[in-house]
């Protein structure tokens, strides 16, 4: 078996892993578990989905440090803008 | 090693080689970051909007679950049959790359109708992104999503109609497939989000 078959074996894997998620996540709200913990399960199986996503059909697991710090600024940034919402859109009477 | 100097007394490097990878890369990157900052800053701002209004719920109920599941389903295989094509190109067998671009194209394309019935579906019930503030943001993030999936798409094709005319594989055809790659990856891991937050929760 060649390299690129070795390479082809494992992208479909993935595949898989990421269907099985799909329907894993799909059938959570189906269990008979809290909404919190319901939502809690799904989005952490999505972001499970991501990082497969990212590090192995994105190839992040081997890009230099360069390419997480492009990535990780704007995601933190992102994530800082709505947490700096908070006070006026939830709490807001 | 000895560097062939400028005029200027400046060693000459090629595109990229002062940060060990492709400048072509770097741009692309660049790009998802903004990207980032875009759904980022949507998404953020619907769920804080979602848990200062009591979730939703009502609204969320019309929104078919099952034709988002499938959706998600053929947006992950599109992804698969985008890493296989760059790893046909890589390896030299182009048929085999031009196969796998023709599928993603049609994959991206079956999403795009999904999507259309789906709002088909729910414009005909009345909800449309007047309706209030959760059918304001979700065709805007739906919307959104789907101009991309176009972009997607006509690059995807364009790289297709490439390979079959044979004018990919002069110059870097790998970093082509491998740029326009990231893209529809990332377009694919926003789905991958915007799926639970729309349709399961």
């Amino acid at each position: 078996m060649t390299t690129a078959d070795n390479h082809d074996r494992e992208y479909i894997m993935i595949w898989v892993w990421l269907v099985a998620l799909l329907v894993t996540g799909t059938l959570i709200f189906m269990l008979p578990i809290s909404k919190t913990a319901a939502i809690a399960l799904i989005f952490g199986i999505a972001a499970v989905k991501a990082i497969l996503v990212l590090r192995d059909y994105m190839h992040l697991k081997s890009e230099r440090m360069l390419v997480y710090a492009i990535a990780a600024v704007p995601l933190v940034l992102a994530i800082g803008f709505a947490l700096v919402l908070i006070p006026d859109i939830i709490f807001r009477r | 090693m000895d560097r062939e100097l400028d005029a200027a007394g400046s060693g000459i490097f090629e595109p990229g080689e002062t940060i060990g990878m492709p400048i072509g890369k770097v741009g692309v990157w660049w790009f998802l970051a903004s990207e980032i900052m875009v759904f980022g800053g949507l998404i953020g701002t619907f769920i804080l909007f979602r848990i200062a209004h009591g979730g939703w719920a009502d609204e969320a109920a019309h929104v078919n679950w099952r034709l988002g599941a499938t959706n998600t389903f053929v947006l992950l295989t599109s992804s698969c049959t985008m890493i296989m094509a760059l790893s046909a190109a890589r390896t030299g067998r182009r048929e085999r790359t031009a196969h796998f671009l023709l599928a993603t194209v049609l994959l991206g394309l079956t999403f795009l109708g999904i999507k259309g019935i789906e709002y088909t579906r729910e414009i005909s019930e009345g909800f449309t992104p007047a309706s209030g503030m959760f059918w304001s943001f979700y065709f805007l993030l739906t919307g959104l999503h789907g101009i991309h999936v176009i972009a997607g798409i006509i690059i995807n094709a364009t790289l297709y109609v490439a390979a079959i005319r044979g004018t990919l594989w002069s110059g870097h055809h790998e970093e082509r497939l491998e740029f326009a790659g990231l893209y529809w990856h990332f377009v694919d891991v926003v789905w991958i989000f915007l799926f639970p937050l729309l349709y399961l929760s």
